[in-house]
């Protein structure tokens, strides 16, 4: 099912539901299947589906459409204007033939622990806007992404854009990776600061992206070398990291510690 | 390299075997283990949709076994001895035909129990894979292996010289460590593509292969058939690094295709890549002794080299492995035994570098290791030993045309060593070539220039520009007046195969024979061949590992994050000895290939198992180096003397890499034994230091 509009879209989505696999730019796809560990019986294809792709502004607020491709975030002016960490972060995924074809709905709905936009769209306060034939709903990022490849989105829902809130004062994204260059993070941090509010976010490490607002609430309103790290301690002894291929559980423990407090460093 | 543009690779011109067509083919897919041990107990092919063609263990029971060095494989298994073993095969009018025909059919195993580990494997008690024990096969790779009967060791190699023991408990000084290297894949952009045809009971086989001659006597013997029948056609490969050596796809695609009665064309897909041939995965006990001035006296390795599920070249890469493993020094005292080990894991066979990548690491490591223990720096230690015109070598061969000292020397030099150490680390290589081995050559005139047959296969190394540009020189003529056409065993002379870089030095030698030959006769055709003998005594190493040694040296300077244990390249440099480069950029490629894929080897390149299933099977998970990953400054050296002869060097800068940048490490205090070193290896060692 290759639909050209949304509303088409959508009505495809509520009559076939998770019988018809959606298909955006294929790439998380394409090597499940490749290995055979995914045999779709149904696609439900959003490649013609022009309205889902775009970059808009509006009301101060950054709006992704879901078949907006990575290099378009990377390289778009009004991104890279407004929202800098947002292109850096789309930019430092894989390598360009694979940002050519993956897509901000794409990467969100398919909820890979290890991915970049997660952790940069939680820590910017981004939504998710989910549409079914029955209406919209915007969700946060820790709304949307519940698990290991697990969403909230409803088997009548697409998700069909993103919305990034005016930027704040400072933000970072560190994408540390254990392996080569166009690998996937081993640990993401993404961190902002906005007047007295620091919030930090830590991807890859764990199923969903982690945050404890607590612990840079505690840390005042002056953030100081100390403060980075207590927060950066604070963060490593929190979080609940997994084993993988690019790092056991207990190195992604260190390398947080490190690298939440580089963010930090950086917001100084 | 052509102009931009012109280059059949790059416009698409150049037809691969992966691009082979035949009218009537049909397309084939594999019926594979999903267990790591596991007896076929019956195969269910019913539901296998019509005007498809099934090959089941019935259909392959006249035929033999086959295999390189040790005849151990079966056109279809019927016990599967690897996650990946071929038990069944389907043809079909499509490849998506033939891959959903295989979704069909139902096997029932009994599963058996695995070994994945070729220590594990050959402790008492262990699986055995292989009842039969292993014998030599003789009619393609002269090798006489040694098998330990009643165990997973297909083959044992030997160096005796001297009296290791004693020489050791007498030295002043003893390093002893263990070091260890995984899997991993070879990654060519172009998966194993075969396309089998059968005529009036010859079959021919257009194939992505390095070796045709060694494919076409395999074959022969595995079907009862006379050599002459069997023709190998070998097309360009986009890329092979030892992926493509004897018989991979051939056999189940020739069975096929004479059960068919039609050609058949068998692709494989990226996973399956990494359950058809890997590198061997090492484990190297080394033990060196020295005197207090830094005179080596003695060397003890034991290596266990897992070959896989079959032996393929395992007890050729277990040999090259343990002389390479001496490394290029005067040592008097030298014991080697070194073990090619069955266990469940996908076959392993040769790998760019055959072998010296994994035991160069270990002994280039302990040489940094002894060097710290004596207080001495590590290049003039390996300066006061190494092996100079003249000397003997382990294998007891006397040494000719040596380069070490100036391969070392130009790579220490790269970097500075000799300014400041820290953070840098130096690596020395003898690599032995294909010996002994035999390349003919054909040269004939046709109208327009000249054609040039032999067997050279081009793999993107470069071989046919460089045999056009050698027969250009040697004919006074223009090399577009030359064309090497693609190997074919009905016409190419004889060749051993084109592995261990030895085709511009072998082949190159025998044109200019060829060339004479054509001037001293009628000018129309003349042929060349030339052979290296010797060989070694697997019981004693004694004997001629080579008759022309790669030399070769790496350096690298590296900075650590010492809080994440990200290493930095900041400089990689490799100085191999040329003697007369034939063809510049080629070369130069050549040079800039292997460090690139030693960086890989080094740094990134693991093929991991659970249970002896791949987990890592797609070059998303699988890191091969990217253009992001190269070292702030990739320089080398081709070291060329007047007058010199031509010298492989299809790989030699790459097993120096690794062991480098371990001893970039071990200069600031960081003691890694592991391949590949990932950040998280390097800050374990921090935490020790």
């Amino acid at each position: 099912m290759a639909p050209s509009d949304v509303e088409e879209a959508l009505a495809l989505r509520a009559e076939h539901g998770d019988e018809a696999t959606v298909l955006a730019g294929g790439t998380f796809l394409g090597i499940l299947m490749n290995q055979g560990f995914l045999r779709p019986s149904a696609f439900l294809s959003l490649g013609r589906v022009t309205a889902l792709k775009g970059i808009e502004v509006a009301g101060g607020e950054l709006r992704l459409g879901a078949m907006t491709t990575h290099r378009d975030v990377e390289r778009s002016e009004a991104v890279r204007a407004g929202w800098p960490v947002l292109a850096r972060a789309f930019g430092l995924v894989a390598s360009p033939r694979v940002r050519n074809q993956a897509t901000v709905g794409g990467v969100l709905a398919d909820a890979d622990y290890a991915s970049d936009p997660p952790a940069v769209l939680a820590a910017l306060g981004a939504r998710a806007v989910l549409r079914s034939p029955s209406g919209e709903r915007e969700v946060a990022m820790d709304e949307l992404i519940l698990g290991y490849y697990e969403t909230c989105i409803e088997p009548d829902e697409l998700l069909v854009e993103v919305v990034v809130p005016p930027s704040p004062d400072r933000a970072t994204y560190r994408k540390f990776r254990s392996r080569s260059s166009e690998d996937r993070p081993c640990v993401a941090v993404a961190a902002t600061r906005d007047g007295p509010a620091v919030r930090v976010v830590v991807g890859a490490v764990s199923e969903v992206p982690q945050s404890f607002p607590d612990l840079c609430a505690q840390a005042g309103a002056t953030l100081d070398a100390q403060a980075a790290r207590a927060i950066a301690a604070g963060y490593a002894e929190r979080i609940e990291p997994m084993s993988d291929a690019r790092g056991s559980a207990a190195y992604r423990r260190r390398v947080t510690q490190v690298e939440v407090r580089r963010a930090l460093e950086e917001l100084m | 390299v052509s102009a931009a543009g012109l280059d059949p690779r790059v416009t698409g011109a150049l037809r691969y075997a992966h691009d082979a067509e035949r009218p009537g083919m049909l397309h084939a897919a594999l019926v594979r283990s999903p267990h790591a041990h596991a007896r076929v107990r019956e195969i269910d092919a019913s539901a296998v949709p019509e005007g498809c063609v099934v090959l089941l263990g019935e259909d392959v029971a006249g035929d033999g076994a086959y295999g390189c060095q040790v005849k151990d494989e079966r056109v279809l298994a019927d016990v599967a001895r690897h996650v990946g073993d071929v038990v069944a095969a389907v043809a079909a009018p499509t490849r998506e035909q033939a891959r959903a025909a295989v979704r069909a059919v139902r096997v029932e195993w009994e599963e058996l129990p695995a070994v994945f580990d070729p220590v594990e494997a050959v402790a008492a008690g262990a699986p055995l894979l292989h009842e039969a024990p292993a014998r030599s096969a003789r009619e393609t790779v002269s090798i006489d292996v040694r098998p330990i009967p009643g165990s997973n060791v297909c083959h044992r190699f030997r160096i005796r010289y001297g009296d290791a023991a004693t020489a050791m408990a007498a030295a002043d000084v003893v390093v002893e460590e263990v070091f260890r290297t995984p899997s991993a894949a070879h990654a060519p952009m172009e998966p194993h593509a075969a396309l089998a045809e059968w005529e009036d009971g010859r079959l021919t086989l257009w194939t992505a292969t390095q070796t045709p001659f060694n494919v076409r006597a395999d074959l022969a013997g595995c079907f009862g058939m006379a050599e002459e029948d069997v023709r190998i056609v070998a097309p360009p490969m986009g890329g092979s690094f030892g992926a493509k050596t004897f018989v991979r796809l051939e056999a189940v695609a020739a069975a096929l295709a004479r059960k068919a009665g039609r050609p058949v064309k068998l692709v494989l897909d990226r996973a399956e890549e990494f359950v058809t041939l890997n590198r061997h995965p090492a484990v190297m006990r080394i033990r060196i002794g020295a005197r207090r001035d830094g005179t080596l006296v003695a060397k003890e390795l034991d290596c266990w080299v897992d070959t896989g599920a079959y032996a393929d070249c395992g007890p050729g890469v277990a040999t090259k492995l343990g002389y390479a493993g001496v490394g290029p020094y005067r040592i008097p005292h030298v014991r080697v035994d070194s073990l090619a080990v069955y266990t469940n894991l996908p076959p392993n066979g040769a790998y760019r570098g055959y072998g010296a990548t994994q035991s160069v690491w270990a002994s280039e490591r302990a040489m940094d290791m002894l060097a710290a223990k004596l207080g001495m720096s590590p290049l003039e230690l390996r300066r006061m030993n190494l092996l100079r015109d003249g000397d003997a070598f382990a294998t007891g061969e006397v040494m000719h045309d040596v380069h070490f000292e100036e391969c070392l020397q130009a790579a220490a030099d790269a970097v500075g060593y000799e300014d400041d150490p820290a953070g840098k680390g130096l690596c020395v290589l003898l690599k032995g070539m294909q010996t002994p081995s035999r390349a003919q050559i054909a040269v004939e005139r046709t109208p327009i220039g000249y054609v040039v047959r032999c067997a050279s296969t081009e793999m993107g190394q470069g071989v046919r520009r460089s045999l056009r540009l050698m027969a250009a020189e040697a004919l006074g003529c223009e090399p577009g007046q030359v064309e090497v056409p693609d190997p074919d065993t009905d016409s190419s002379p004889f060749d051993t195969r084109t592995t261990s870089s030895r085709s511009t030095h072998m082949m190159g030698r025998a044109l200019e024979a060829a060339v004479a030959d054509l001037r001293d006769g009628d000018g129309e055709r003349g042929v060349g061949e030339v052979f290296n003998d010797g060989g070694l005594d697997p019981d004693t190493g004694q004997g001629v590992a080579s008759s022309h040694w790669h030399q070769g040296a790496a350096a690298a300077h590296v900075t650590v994050d010492e809080e994440t244990g990200v290493l930095t390249v900041e400089h990689l440099h490799a100085s191999v000895y040329a003697g007369r480069v034939v063809n510049r950029p080629g070369a130069e490629l050549q040079n800039e290939g292997s460090m690139i894929m030693g960086l890989g080897a080094a740094l990134l390149e693991s093929i991991l198992f659970a249970d002896g299933q791949v987990t890592n099977a797609n070059l998303s998970d699988y890191n091969v180096p990217a253009a992001g990953d190269l070292p702030k400054r990739l320089t080398h050296d081709l070291i060329e003397r007047e007058g010199a002869e031509v010298h492989g060097l299809g790989e030699t800068a790459l097993p120096p890499v690794p062991a480098a940048i371990g001893n970039a490490l071990q200069s600031l205090g960081l003691h890694v034994t592991e391949l590949p070193i990932t950040p998280e290896l390097v800050l374990e060692a921090v935490d020790r230091r």
